[in-house]
């Protein structure tokens, strides 16, 4: 039996590569458990016929964004150092997968999807922006009072979950977008929604999430 | 391609990858994937498999030959699956070449393309990836700059329907002959030949068929003559190749990160079935039965869970119950699932194969769970003349002791059609079913489930039943009707097989050469996807006999004489014609073949395989 003192809840932050960028939530959950189960890791399973490892992402990604910065809980039945965890997690991560860090987390803690608060996104175009234009663009989003929209035959507004949305140069000297929306629950905004409003179509960018804001972070 | 356009090419594809269903199937990066620089590597092969990649993926023949050529440092082997229908129209409109997961390169810049058509359904997707990949569908309009187009599979046992579509075929057991494919690839590269040099040489590896080496004449009555082998390298008959024990088994499975429909660690325990069932090509064309060793597969199992992460392992053969040592083996699987936390799958149990003690290892496994039985017919007068022998009693037998033993659902497997069939075996088959759900519940009670499932009888090359004919389809349909009759209103669930869906396959697996010309034809006018219910359309079908000018009831509606040349002749599975043909008189009298584990009916594998079987470790045939 394993002893209640033992359990430990460990916090991972990853990257979601290009080769993961048409891998979906519950694909990444299903990835994730075999990761786990690669590990050897004392990992926390679920009690049954079909035990399934306890995990915890924070916040799904829409399919075809890449990301530097994901979440995920995931308990185990004894503690672990935590080098001896990030070497176990990195050797047995597909490609695209990258651990950025591991820590320990009070097991009190609430649910990482609980906590999210908002996301931050770049956004990459295949084809050469104008400044100008794109600028443009950003400025009639953010003077609107409002943005009505409909998702999946529901009507809302995107205007108050954009913290903050950005005209700006990237690494490779491209222009692109920089985008802080609000990620709580029942109160998502998305930047394909934010892209669509400015004249967009998916075929026409690539998006990254950089990075996650929790409520105690 | 250069670098430059290569990259083109890649940001191209990865801007058509939103448009489409489940884009996840096109991008590759999977664990255990094998990624080589392309410039480093002699011999460059793409494995395809023509359906899509949720299908494809699970093939373990691909899977090992993947494994196997990639463990040469000169060779790169990487992998394409049939485009779906709406990425097929993506590709055309943006007239992107079909490329390869791995390094997005067109497949016509490979050199092989080896191709697996396990059955025939495949044929007009097959054809549908040459010419997404720009590669002329004939083989006698490709060039020295064109890929070598290499097919395998169980389908080809038969190859002449699609022989001019094939530069050659592996006949048999792939592992070994595709080794020699490439190491005779490369020495005439070095030697800077002709393709048509190549041909030849190709010709010369054992179980290797080049059909352009053979001319096909057909008597005035449609029927063909003997094969005329145009090279001395052209053997007659071409031996099917085979290993003398089986491969190491594959633990690097490649794990995908979308979902397939099979993700489990796949061993095979054993290859070949010594039943002989008259209607299995399986139990045929895979003969002689050779099992791996306990300890073997328990290792591979292991090490298969620790690079994969899988939660399910799947244990492959024709009849695993004829496992030697299946008790042993299934103890030790539920230490295993104890100590892995996985499910175990072990499909193909036989009626006369069950006992109390495999009953009693069983129930620890899977308690709960389905339980399958393949009886094919309704009346132990039929199933003795398809020589799968099984008592009334003996099944009831078997029934009894799955319910007893915890399980609540059974799902058995009948099959319709044969010549030799009356409408009092159809009927049986309802009775029959009806009988063993009353058992059931009486036993179980309310839980106790029956599922049975309906098969269409397709008389296929190198089985005894080669010479038979195939069911009209109004018969076929009244016998359904019957059994629909039969089982109403008693609760049992039944599922049957599309009798147009048997009727292609039929077709296509009975053809000869002149075959290809439907297939041609019928891909033309749209065909693919056969083997998905949404997408077979047999009027696209008959049109293409039409077009070709065949008639399709020759194929399917004509008993074949004993004698006459059949369009496979030249192609030796290891089952010696006159073993068939003496079979067949067999069957017509209503007598059984009994397992030939216990006693050698010459079938003729073991004279064809002399020399090699001598070279297997002891033990490793189960031939007397």
């Amino acid at each position: 039996m394993t002893q209640q003192e033992n359990i430990t809840r460990i916090r991972v932050e990853y990257t979601k590569g290009p080769s993961l960028r048409f891998t979906g939530h519950l694909d990444m959950q299903r990835l994730w458990e075999r990761l786990l189960r690669r590990t050897g890791l004392p990992i926390r399973y679920s009690q049954g016929f079909h035990p399934r490892a306890r995990l915890n992402l924070a916040s799904a990604l829409p399919l075809g964004f890449i990301s530097q910065s994901e979440l995920l809980d995931f308990w185990m039945d004894q503690p672990r150092p935590l080098d001896e965890i990030h070497q176990k997690l990195a050797d047995n991560a597909p490609a695209g997968l990258i651990i950025r860090s591991v820590q320990v987390i009070d097991l009190s803690e609430d649910a990482l999807q609980v906590q999210m608060k908002a996301s931050e996104f770049t956004v990459r175009f295949f084809e050469t922006q104008s400044q100008d234009l794109l600028e443009q663009k950003v400025s009639e989003i953010l003077s609107s009072d409002e943005i009505i929209r409909k998702r999946r035959k529901k009507t809302y507004d995107l205007r108050p979950l954009i913290i903050d949305l950005q005209a700006e140069p990237l690494e490779d000297g491209q222009v692109g977008l920089s985008m802080h929306l609000r990620a709580e629950e029942g109160a998502t905004g998305r930047p394909d929604e934010v892209l669509d409003q400015m004249g967009y179509t998916n075929t026409d960018y690539i998006v990254s999430r950089t990075a996650l804001t929790l409520e105690n972070g | 391609m250069t670098d430059f356009q290569h990259n083109h090419l890649r940001q191209r594809i990865e801007r058509i990858l939103p448009t489409v269903v489940k884009p996840g199937r096109y991008v590759g990066g999977e664990l255990n994937q094998v990624i080589k620089d392309w410039e480093s590597v002699r011999t460059h092969l793409a494995l395809v498999f023509p359906d899509i990649y949720d299908l494809g993926h699970s093939n373990l023949g691909l899977a090992i030959l993947y494994d196997l050529l990639n463990q040469r440092s000169d060779v790169l082997a990487e992998r394409a699956y049939s485009p779906w229908i709406d990425m097929e129209a993506a590709l055309r409109e943006a007239d992107i070449p079909l490329f390869s997961l791995e390094s997005k390169r067109p497949l016509s810049e490979f050199d092989i393309i080896g191709v697996s058509l396990p059955y025939e359904t495949l044929f007009t997707n097959f054809l549908n990836i040459l010419d997404l990949s720009q590669i002329p569908i004939f083989s006698k309009d490709r060039g020295d700059h064109h890929p070598l187009i290499i097919a395998g599979g169980q389908s080809v046992y038969n190859p002449e329907p699609v022989a001019p579509f094939v530069d050659a075929f592996v006949i048999g057991e792939g592992e070994e002959a595709m080794l020699d494919v490439v190491d005779v690839h490369q020495a005439w590269v070095s030697a800077n030949q002709t393709r048509g040099e190549l041909l030849i040489h190709l010709a010369e590896i054992p179980g290797v068929y080049v059909p352009s080496l053979y001319q096909v004449d057909y008597a005035p009555d449609g029927t063909p003559l003997p094969v005329t082998p145009l090279h001395l390298a052209a053997s007659v008959p071409v031996t099917k190749r085979i290993m003398a024990e089986l491969p190491q088994p594959l633990t690097k499975f490649l794990v995908p990160n979308v979902e397939v429909v099979q993700e489990r660690v796949n061993i095979e325990i054993m290859r070949g079935c010594t039943r002989g069932c008259r209607f299995c090509h399986a139990g045929m064309v895979n003969r002689p039965i050779r099992e791996r060793p306990l300890e073997e597969i328990l290792e591979s199992l292991r090490a298969g869970l620790d690079q994969t992460g899988y939660e399910e392992v799947s244990l492959l053969s024709l009849s695993s119950s004829d496992y030697t040592e299946i008790v042993p083996l299934i103890e030790s699987l539920r230490e295993l699932l104890c100590e892995r936390q996985v499910n175990i799958s072990l499909p193909s149990l036989r009626i006369e194969s069950f006992s109390e003690p495999l009953m009693d290892q069983l129930q620890t496994l899977s308690p709960g769970g389905g339980f399958t039985l393949a009886p094919e017919a309704g009346t132990e007068r039929l199933r003795n003349i398809i020589n799968k022998p099984i008592s009334d009693q003996e099944l009831m037998e078997t029934v009894r002791s799955i319910f007893e033993h915890g399980w609540n659902s059974i799902k058995l497997y009948f099959m319709i059609g044969h010549p030799q069939e009356t409408m009092e075996d159809v009927a049986a088959i309802a009775e029959l079913s009806k009988t063993i759900l009353q058992e059931g519940k009486r036993i179980v009670g309310g839980r106790a489930r029956l599922h049975v499932g309906v098969s269409t009888f397709i008389p296929k090359p190198h089985t005894p039943f080669q010479w038979a004919t195939f069911d009209h389809t109004q018969s076929i349909e009244a016998k359904l009707a019957l059994l629909h009759d039969g089982l109403h209103g008693s609760k049992i669930k039944m599922t049957w097989n599309d009798p147009q869906a048997s009727l292609l396959e039929a077709w296509l697996s009975r053809g000869d050469r002149r075959m290809a010309n439907v297939i041609y034809h019928a891909w033309q006018n749209g065909a693919r996807f056969d083997a998905w219910s949404e997408h077979f359309n047999i009027d696209l079908w008959r049109q293409a006999f039409e077009q070709a000018q065949l008639d399709p009831d020759f194929y399917t509606k004509r008993a074949k004489d004993l004698d006459e040349t059949l369009p496979w002749d030249h192609i030796n599975a290891g089952v010696r014609k006159s073993f068939l043909q003496r079979d067949y008189k067999w069957s017509l009298e209503g007598q059984i073949r009994p397992d030939c584990r216990q006693n050698c009916y010459a079938c003729g594998i073991l004279s064809d395989f002399s020399e090699l079987r001598l070279t297997a470790p002891n033990g490793g045939w189960k031939c007397p």
